[in-house]
């Protein structure tokens, strides 16, 4: 009675458009084999996971066994991957949970990458072969209690004491903080921003977990605390001084969310087609009625829309034509329409979409941190207001 | 089974080790039928059939422990030379394509290509799966070992070596067998007992590079005459009935009824 064309099939992913046929034969068979990952050791293992707040070792073995940390980033142990293979990396991790792709975003963009391009020689070969592997996890310390959006004002200093540097200060919403073997830390060194190692058993250094959260609960999120804690001079990154140095990160680490989003999206949409079809109420599937076709029919056009941005922007940062406000609009799009995504595909489960027997309420919740984290929404809007109009929008003269 | 029973690696350094793999709708894929036949191309999915791939994880680590050389060799359309490339990407070294279309080739004339493309590799033992996860036809093991003059194990789990000949765990229901066997040899596999490794990206990245050996019949001399058997069509199988549900304690003596006379299970 009712036409075949969505199924109850496992997992393929939705490609309208057909973008796999524009994916080189190396970028599909990444993609199948991350996808293949996260269906084996990922989705039967995330709700315990979130019940219990970990971070299941065996994931970051496992990440790392499969070579996709720092995926783009060539030398030094790293794979250098296409940017459109570390976005179909980050949607296929997505799709298992933000969480495991936060992971990844974390050691990959901004803890490996910065150290790849603005460490020394020996900072790459000391840290670089054994990150890629998972066998260090690294964090990345900007946000401070009373500094999110703005990290310009950030008070975190580094003293130069001769032969060491000292720091003092704290930060916030670390992911990966407390399992992390090293932090880049950003802080104020003389007044400028400048990136240094910390590794985890420096003294004055801990990384308590912080806790409670309703999001993102099979990541490990912590503080970084500071307490005159003594590094040794080669730990600063010698070649970046300000702002540009976290920005550099945060640009590839937003490129992956704007693909990873999509992940959790086709998760939930996938949720709710089947869903929709097997619920039936008034004697039909309620995916027959027009309002429930509406919905799905919008996350369709809204993943596709979303999928055809992500694959472009991975094109011109492969060519290296892209500008940060094109990441900017990518980033806060795809997050936007994958969490007004979530919300409709928990309203077409009904009561059943707050259980975690269906993904749909877990990946809501993720995506609500997703939306805030690596700028937030409306941050992303000021940066392209600031494209349009030329006006920054950010700060007030005093 | 191995519990009790010492495994041997003593595999002969060198040696080149076939595995016959055979590319199939992946069993999560949905299959369709249009005009009488299964619609190829609405095949989302083509993946190695799965007992294949207890055959080529039993070869990598039979080449692991004899430093040979493993020859993945498929025979099908052009698009088979995936199975080849996620072969390599595990650890195959050498892929050996042979394009045919295999909708117009009998059992007999598959058998023929594959054991001519042993033969040209130099393989004294060959490893597939038992049957393929489409026809589920079973013959090429045995096949190719018959043309090829070789010893054939069936049903094997696990292979080893005492460094004379080869060691061949079969597991049944009823408990497990290992029996020895002279090289040449072909063993068709069941289900492994060892865990199927995933590829990695250095894995795909070197495979992307490795060259495919494209052959045709006449490359191997092969005259394959024409097919015996023809296939008519496919069907779809019988839709199950639907399930029957009852609530409440009241319907416990009908459902036990139901459970003993109809589904016999108690």
């Amino acid at each position: 009675m009712y036409a075949d064309g969505l199924n109850n099939m496992p997992y393929e992913g939705l490609d309208f458009y057909d973008i796999d046929a524009l994916l080189t034969e190396e970028e599909l068979m990444i993609r199948d084999m991350v996808r293949d990952w996260v269906d084996e050791s990922v989705i039967p293992r995330i709700e315990d996971s979130c019940r219990e707040g970990v971070f299941p070792d065996e994931w970051r073995k496992e990440i790392g066994e499969m070579g996709i940390l720092g995926a783009p980033l060539k030398g030094y142990g790293c794979p250098g991957l296409s940017y459109v293979a570390y976005g179909l990396i980050c949607q296929e991790l997505e799709r298992g949970d933000s969480g495991v792709r936060s992971f990844a975003s974390v050691q990959g963009s901004l803890a490996m990458y910065p150290i790849w391009d603005f460490g020394t020689e020996e900072q790459k070969e000391k840290y670089l072969p054994r990150m890629a592997t998972g066998e260090l996890v690294g964090c990345f310390g900007l946000t401070e209690p009373d500094y999110g959006s703005n990290p310009g004002d950030m008070i975190t200093r580094a003293e130069d004491k001769g032969g060491n540097y000292v720091i003092n200060g704290a930060k916030m919403w670390i992911t990966n903080g407390s399992i992390a073997d090293l932090a880049v830390v950003w802080a104020k060194l003389d007044g400028e921003i400048r990136g240094f190692i910390v590794e985890k058993d420096d003294p004055g250094f801990s990384a308590p977990e912080m806790k409670g959260k309703h999001s993102l609960k099979a990541s490990v999120t912590s503080e970084l605390v500071f307490q005159d804690c003594i590094i040794p001079k080669d730990r600063m990154l010698p070649d970046v001084k300000g702002l540009r140095g976290p920005f550099s990160c945060l640009n590839n680490a937003r490129y992956g969310i704007s693909w990873g989003a999509l992940g959790a999206a086709q998760s939930c949409f996938n949720s709710a087609k089947e869903y929709a079809l097997s619920r039936i109420q008034f004697g039909h599937p309620i995916a027959s009625f027009q309002l429930v076709q509406n919905k799905l029919s919008w996350m369709l056009r809204e993943i596709t829309k979303g999928q055809l941005l992500a694959y472009h922007l991975g094109k011109k940062k492969d060519d290296g034509t892209w500008i940060p406000e094109q990441i900017s609009l990518a980033k806060m799009n795809n997050v936007d329409v994958s969490l007004e995504i979530a919300r409709m595909a928990r309203d077409i489960h009904g009561a059943n979409g707050i259980l975690d027997e269906y993904p749909v309420m877990r990946h809501m919740a993720n995506l609500e941190s997703v939306k805030t984290y690596e700028g937030t929404h409306d941050i992303h809007n000021l940066i392209i207001g600031r494209y349009i109009t030329g006006i920054q929008s950010f700060t007030r003269e005093p | 089974m191995s519990a009790n029973l010492d495994r041997g690696n003593c595999f002969r350094r060198g040696m080149t080790v076939a595995v016959l793999i055979k590319q199939v709708p992946d069993t999560t894929a949905k299959i369709g039928i249009s005009g009488g036949f299964v619609d190829e191309s609405a095949v989302s999915k083509w993946s190695i059939s799965p007992y294949d791939e207890y055959a080529l994880e039993a070869a990598l680590q039979m080449k692991e422990a004899g430093r040979g050389d493993l020859v993945a060799i498929t025979c099908g359309p052009s698009r088979a030379s995936k199975a080849l490339t996620e072969a390599a990407a595990v650890g195959a070294d050498t892929l050996i394509h042979i394009e045919v279309d295999l909708e117009n080739l009998d059992s007999i004339q598959t058998q023929s290509l594959l054991a001519a493309a042993v033969k040209r590799a130099g393989s004294e033992v060959v490893l597939c799966g038992k049957q393929a996860a489409d026809t589920n036809g079973g013959s090429t093991g045995p096949g190719v070992a018959r043309l090829l003059g070789s010893n054939f194990v069936g049903m094997v789990s696990e292979i080893s070596s005492d460094g004379e000949g080869y060691l061949a765990d079969r597991m049944g229901p009823n408990g497990g067998e290992r029996v020895s066997v002279p090289s040449p040899c072909l063993f068709a596999f069941d289900k492994g007992t060892s865990e199927l490794r995933r590829p990695n990206v250095r894995g795909i990245m070197m495979a992307k590079k490795k060259q495919i050996e494209v052959l045709s019949p006449s490359d191997l001399e092969v005259e394959i005459g024409d097919s015996t058997v023809k296939l008519r069509g496919h069907s779809s199988p019988p839709q199950k009935a639907p399930g029957q549900k009852f609530e409440g304690a009241d319907s416990v003596a009908e459902v036990v009824a139901k459970l003993r006379e109809e589904a016999n299970v108690i």
